[in-house]
């Protein structure tokens, strides 16, 4: 409940530094941890031995004194006591200080000059049948191992030293400044070695990423070295072997896409001329004989005079009428003739009128080609796109008003086609159902261009193509260009 | 944030256990630099009985022997009695002299200088195997050739106390006796200001003669019979008048009575003998100032010959 906040906040900032850091920041944090814990653990044991130490060094020096004590107390020599106490205080560089108390407990020599800490007195005590007695003193000089030993029984009085831990705070300090010194040193080692460790460690895997990137731009020659005999030289070399599998599948894929390519430009050529050919089949030869037929019944018309045949001939001729209208209209709406002979410009401009009339929705058409015709495949394209996108609006839009805008931009015609329909989501178009704004993209990228739609529910949809005009007819570059498009 | 802070007590908390001043128990806290000038004794309602003992033997051996007596005298007084010890006998003359001590257990010689000086006044006298007196005994290490005081000229020798009888003034006289003095007859000689040390040096062959109080050495060799095997006595002089007990001559009559009536009666008791015994002695007995005569004249040739 602590700890999950606490592990998170962690993670997100040892989350978020590369390996490199965090396998430094591992090393150096095993150094510090080791370091400050060893340090602990030595000050605490350095602690416990030296103030032992201290206590039996106190024991020994009261006890010294007590001894010497003994007879200059009872012949009251207080000058020879003092100096003992003095020469003590010389001889034990860290006993902070010495004094005699009497049978009394008055205090008759000490090492404090003129004046005593009354309230060390009572601090310590022995009785006359004890060894001793030692206490740890805390006071403004550090602690203080105060050593209390009888003299002659207690009968001459009690002697009380006092050892200060100068020692303990001077081991302690050496030996942390040691340690730390040495901690630090390892440290440094730890940072170097665990620098190049990293380096050993991430290199390959840079490598590999650089690899990655290399293969997601589509080159797969890029090959990684096989860096070290572990599991990231195994790596690599999968790596490699998943490269070279790409790129023999990348090739298989390029020829389908030629050969998909190339059957595509065919079936559409073939489809292409073959309307042609009916076109002009329908317009020279069959709408040829259907005027023929035409003339005949209007002629037979007149001559006739029984009104029942007359009318049946006027019928017929209506009839004849009616057709050669339909071959008429099915020989434009396969391939007009406008096209081929007048151009792009005039032939949409004749299919959006006969559009309009059929489907009573205005178009504000616009076309600036200038005043040279376009190469044949793009007007065909061009002109075919129109046809199916003024199809789908008719079928599917419930539009009320379609802008088309057709420009020559330098090299390459960019054409716009807007309806104010009903639109449609963009997910629907990809699915098999509209397999004609399949065709128009096809029709633009065969010829090196681009067709994109943008529809959204009760905003109309808008269509836009761009077809260079110096488009190489080379099926590869098509297809690469195709290729970085889907 | 609260949970952050508590985190970190907790960790201060592990730190704060594991620096040196937790990890030792101490016993409470006292500032050194708060010092204050140490108060003068009171005057106690009631003032202890002090009795001064001359260093004729070590000051741990004369609280251990003296400790029993003492203590008696102070339950019969019903009033606490005070050891004072003093490493010269003037040292203890002074006192005695200037009243700071109500009684005194003085050498021989010492005695006399007082109460030449100042009237020092005769308490008792003890008695040991029936008599009040004791000698001066020329002591040499037992493996030693010297047969008497002469053998003993250019050795080291040790005195006991600048003004005791028996451990300076007469090994002196009898290296008078020799033509001499001390200075030029020994290569050396030492003060061990008592005699149990006296007969210690020579013992342990510090020095190589020493003339010692015959009723300390009968009881240092009565509680250590090694002690006698180290040693062999090969000079004991004429008898001299005992140690006695001294008092201030301005004592209180009343106390000085009643002292000596503790101490003639000290030998009455079972309790009393014990103590006696401790300081190896018979019992208390009166003694005249004349009983110390024969030593006066010796130390008049003493002081004459120096």
């Amino acid at each position: 409940m602590k700890i999950k906040p606490l592990f998170a906040r962690f993670w997100e900032i040892a989350g978020a530094v590369n390996i490199r850091i965090k396998i430094l920041g591992m090393a150096l944090g095993l150094v510090l941890l080791l370091g400050t814990g060893i340090t602990l653990q030595v000050r605490i044991a350095l602690t416990k031995t030296v103030s032992s130490q201290l206590e039996k060094q106190s024991i020994s020096v009261a006890r010294d004194l007590a001894a010497r004590s003994t007879d200059l107390i009872l012949l009251n020599d207080l000058f020879s006591l003092h100096r003992l106490l003095q020469e003590t205080q010389i001889n034990n560089a860290n006993v902070l200080y010495a004094f005699i108390l009497d049978s009394n407990g008055r205090v008759i020599a000490h090492t404090f000059g003129d004046s005593f800490p009354l309230a060390l007195i009572e601090k310590n005590s022995v009785s006359p049948q004890d060894h001793h007695h030692t206490v740890v003193l805390q006071t403004n000089d550090g602690l203080v191992w105060d050593t209390a030993v009888p003299i002659l029984d207690g009968r001459a009085g009690i002697a009380r030293i006092g050892l200060s831990d100068v020692l303990l705070r001077d081991s302690l300090r050496d030996m942390t400044g040691q340690l730390i010194l040495t901690t630090a040193l390892v440290s440094l080692i730890g940072v170097t070695v665990a620098a190049l460790l990293t380096w050993i460690l991430t290199h390959p895997i840079l490598e590999l990423v650089q690899a990655t990137r290399q293969v997601a731009k589509g080159d797969f020659s890029y090959r990684v070295p096989r860096w070290a005999n572990d599991e990231i030289g195994d790596l690599a070399e999968a790596f490699n072997l998943m490269t070279a599998e790409l790129a023999h599948a990348d090739d298989l894929r390029r020829e389908k896409e030629v050969l998909r390519r190339q059957l595509l430009e065919s079936v559409i050529r073939t489809q292409e001329e073959e309307r042609q050919r009916i076109s002009r089949e329908l317009h020279d030869s069959t709408s040829q004989s259907l005027t023929s037929l035409k003339v005949g019944l209007h002629t037979l018309q007149t001559i006739l005079t029984d009104g029942e045949a007359k009318k049946q001939t006027k019928d017929l001729y209506e009839i004849t009428s009616q057709t050669l209208e339909d071959v008429h209209a099915l020989a434009v709406q396969l391939r007009p003739a406008t096209l081929d002979d007048l151009g792009l410009a005039a032939a949409l401009q004749r299919f959006i009128n006969d559009w309009q009339v059929r489907y009573h929705i205005p178009v504000d058409i616009l076309v600036y080609l200038g005043n040279e015709r376009l190469p044949g495949e793009v007007e065909t394209a061009l002109y075919r796109i129109t046809q199916e996108a003024m199809t789908n609006i008719a079928r599917h839009a419930s539009a009320h008003k379609v802008s088309i805008l057709l420009e020559k931009r330098g090299e390459e015609v960019v054409g716009v086609i807007e309806d104010d329909g009903q639109g449609f989501e963009s997910h629907q178009f990809i699915s098999g159902e509209h397999l004609g704004i399949i065709g128009m993209r096809e029709r633009a990228e065969l010829l090196g261009g681009k067709l994109t739609i943008e529809s959204e529910i009760g905003k109309g949809t808008s269509l836009f193509v761009r077809i260079p005009l110096n488009h190489q007819r080379s099926s590869s570059q098509a297809i690469s260009e195709g290729g970085q498009e889907s | 944030m609260r949970r952050n802070a508590l985190f970190l007590l907790v960790l201060i908390f592990f730190l704060a256990a594991c620096s040196p001043s937790q990890t030792i128990v101490t016993s409470g806290y006292v500032n050194l630099d708060q010092r204050s000038p140490l108060p003068t004794p009171l005057n106690r309602a009631i003032t202890p009985l002090r009795v001064a003992v001359a260093a004729v033997i070590s000051p741990q051996g004369t609280v251990e022997s003296y400790t029993a007596l003492l203590n008696l005298i102070g339950k019969s007084l019903q009033r606490p009695v005070e050891l004072v010890q003093r490493r010269t006998y003037m040292e203890i003359n002074d006192l005695v002299k200037d009243g700071d001590v109500d009684m005194a257990f003085v050498c021989t010689s010492a005695y006399i200088a007082g109460h030449d000086q100042f009237g020092m006044e005769l308490l008792v006298a003890p008695q040991v195997d029936g008599q009040t007196v004791y000698y001066s005994l020329l002591i040499v290490p037992s493996d030693s050739t010297a047969k008497s005081m002469a053998d003993l000229k250019g050795k080291i020798f040790a005195f006991t106390d600048p003004i005791s009888l028996s451990g300076r003034m007469y090994p002196t006289y009898l290296v008078n006796q020799l033509g001499s003095t001390p200075e030029d007859f020994f290569s050396r000689t030492f003060f061990t200001y008592s005699h149990d040390q006296a007969i210690q040096a020579v013992a342990n062959k510090v020095a190589d003669g020493a003339a010692v109080d015959s009723l300390v050495y009968a009881f240092a060799v009565s509680r250590d019979p090694q002690l006698g095997e180290l040693i062999q006595v090969i000079h004991r002089s004429p008898a001299f008048g005992i140690p006695p007990v001294v008092v201030n001559p301005n004592i209180r009559p009343q106390l000085k009575a009643e002292l000596q009536s503790l101490l003639l009666n000290m030998h009455t008791t079972a309790a009393g003998l014990q103590a006696l015994k401790a300081i190896g002695v018979d019992r208390f007995v009166l003694i005249d100032d004349s009983a110390y005569n024969d030593v006066r004249t010796l130390l008049g040739d003493v002081t004459q010959t120096r």
